[in-house]
């Protein structure tokens, strides 16, 4: 029940300024802990700034989207959605600087397996892992408890996927849509593109839900705003504002998605190579 | 020592007349049998001791030898069936032995004649304060005794059915024991054939009949349960009370659910409107574990529409 869950009391925020804001607090937490009476010019050139904090950001979403769909055994969707979940949770509260993110997206995915249920053992799961297989499985068990801490242990995550399954059968139902099936490749196209969005900490799933669902009609050229007034909202045109506000909001974010570029990327890598919390490195000599 | 028992009144002693009966009535003074019966004609008189009036059907066989100690056992009767609260009437340990205590110094009073008017009053002061309680304890013990008494008299009747039967098994074999001989008998006199194919015929029948009471006899029917309660019974008979705590009664309060959106079709709804057609059905398998598709549809219509006013 999304009205009374954590999710909604303790991980969703009201506007896009908040969360910026919540990042560019972590951001200099980081840099006044770690400056070392460094000049303000320095600390620039040192440290990542918020901007280059979230464009890294998006970069390791793209890496975690990559990694769960390339998984074996392939896994079902709610571990990807919990997992996005997570891994922003984790960073709206934590620098990148101070844990790198190529270690919480691991992390991050196996909890998630966990808790939806998912059951793969960390053998099976370090074996989609490049590299040092037995490096890598000991950064993800010793972190894991660290991850979950700073969830606060809300563990439980309410995803898109069951409100679409719902909305479909409703159209079904009570809607005259021919095929509402055919509908559902656009929808699954655009929960994708949500999830790289800051759209899950934002609103609700089922207001998610829907916008993909009208998303996916908009691009079949069908059109479903009656069946929103006059099936969902028929007792509630006060409160339809909001949820057209808020769908329009979500299919804006979704299309504003482009993957950062490759040398800016790099260029942040490096910087963070030398600023990172090296008592977190574990290739450190700390 | 017996020899020298003796009634005070009429100086008979057990050497002289050994079927004398001593008896002994609350004033702990002792009289024989006969006395009795000569004072106490009219049913009540006095003691011819220390003139407290008695009553004759109060007289018992006196028991212990000391009269004194009699008395105590018949006052302790009497003061234990007012001050009849146990162990769980009191909230510690320590104000229960005191409760013992108090008991102990009424019974002393009373039997060696100290404060008799004060102690009386103190209990006739604790029988008008603790009424209810010397009540409830009261039916409560009769209760507790008579559920012991029937659960005695039921063992005690299984044991002589128990016995009746093998009785009865042991006089049929024996009857039969009997006939069987005197059936040879008479064979062998009318000496209707061979006799040593008539003593043939019997060793082979004995055999028989010995192989025939191997077989155990018919397990008797089944008048209890395997807990040795008896059909038709009820339990609460059977077992001592179980003691209720009070509580407060319990209130159903129905759920309310916040949805936060329009409110989702109920369960009813969907199988009227078609919902659940747009579901895969259950399998057999599924239903037999209570599964059904009404529950998947509307759980997703329920997260489909919980939500949608977030944010408003």
């Amino acid at each position: 029940m999304f009205p009374n869950s954590s999710q909604k009391k303790y991980w969703s925020y009201k506007s896009v300024n908040e969360l910026s804001a919540l990042r560019i607090k972590q951001n200099q937490d980081f840099i006044s802990q770690n400056q070392n009476f460094m000049q303000e010019g320095q600390i620039k050139e040192y440290f990542l700034t918020p901007q280059e904090e979230y464009l890294l950001l998006k970069q390791y979403e793209l890496y975690l989207r990559d990694f769960c769909r390339r998984f074996q055994p392939a896994m079902p969707r709610s571990v990807i959605g919990t997992a996005f979940h997570y891994f922003k949770r984790f960073y709206l509260n934590n620098s990148p600087m101070d844990f790198h993110p190529k270690e919480i997206l691991a992390t991050c995915v196996y909890l998630s397996c966990k808790v939806e249920e998912f059951n793969v053992s960390i053998k099976q799961f370090s074996e989609n892992i490049k590299g040092d297989r037995e490096k890598a499985e000991d950064i993800i068990l010793s972190n894991e408890l660290l991850l979950m801490q700073h969830l606060n242990y809300y563990l439980t995550v309410h995803n898109p996927f069951r409100p679409v399954e719902g909305f479909l059968i409703d159209i079904k139902t009570r809607c005259s849509l021919i095929d509402p099936e055919r509908l559902r490749a656009g929808i699954e196209d655009f929960l994708d593109k949500t999830f790289l969005t800051d759209a899950c900490v934002l609103y609700s799933p089922s207001q998610i839900a829907l916008a993909a669902v009208l998303h996916s009609a908009c691009k079949v050229e069908e059109n479903l705003d009656s069946y929103v007034t006059d099936n969902l909202f028929q007792n509630a045109r006060d409160k339809l504002p909001t949820l057209i506000d808020a769908i329009r909001k979500i299919r804006v974010m979704v299309k504003n998605v482009v993957p950062p570029p490759r040398d800016t990327i790099k260029m942040i890598e490096k910087k963070l190579e030398i600023c990172r919390n090296q008592a977190n490195n574990p290739d450190s000599d700390m | 020592m017996d020899d020298e028992a003796a009634c005070p009144r009429c100086k008979t002693t057990k050497y002289r007349n050994p079927s004398l009966k001593l008896m002994v009535n609350v004033c702990g003074h002792t009289l024989c049998e006969s006395c009795v019966d000569l004072l106490f004609l009219k049913g009540s008189g006095s003691c011819p001791q220390c003139n407290v009036p008695l009553r004759r059907n109060n007289f018992r066989i006196q028991l212990f030898e000391d009269p004194q100690v009699e008395k105590e056992v018949d006052i302790r009767k009497r003061i234990l069936r007012d001050y009849n609260k146990r162990e769980e009437d009191f909230e510690t340990l320590e104000e229960f032995n005191d409760y013992l205590e108090d008991i102990e110094a009424i019974v002393f009073n009373l039997c060696h004649n100290i404060d008799l008017l004060e102690t009386n009053k103190k209990i006739e002061q604790y029988k008008k304060d603790n009424r209810e309680v010397i009540m409830r304890n009261k039916t409560k013990l009769g209760r507790e005794e008579y559920e012991i008494e029937s659960m005695l008299e039921l063992e005690k009747q299984m044991e002589e059915q128990r016995k009746k039967e093998l009785e009865d098994l042991e006089n049929e074999t024996k009857k039969r024991k009997q006939r069987e001989k005197e059936k040879l008998i008479d064979d062998l006199q009318s000496g209707a054939g061979n006799a040593t194919e008539i003593l043939a015929k019997f060793t082979e029948e004995a055999e028989k009949i010995k192989e025939e009471a191997k077989i155990v006899p018919a397990a008797k029917p089944a008048t209890q349960f395997s807990t040795g309660i008896k059909f038709g019974s009820t339990a609460d008979q059977l077992f001592l009370p179980y003691k209720i705590e009070e509580e407060p009664l319990y209130t159903h309060e129905p759920l309310v659910i916040y949805n936060e959106g329009p409110n989702p079709p109920s369960a009813v709804e969907i199988e009227m409107k078609g919902f659940s057609e747009h579901v895969r059905p259950e399998w057999p398998a599924e239903r037999a574990g209570g599964y059904k598709c009404v529950i998947a549809c509307q759980r997703a219509l329920q997260e489909a529409f919980q939500g949608l006013f977030h944010g408003s």
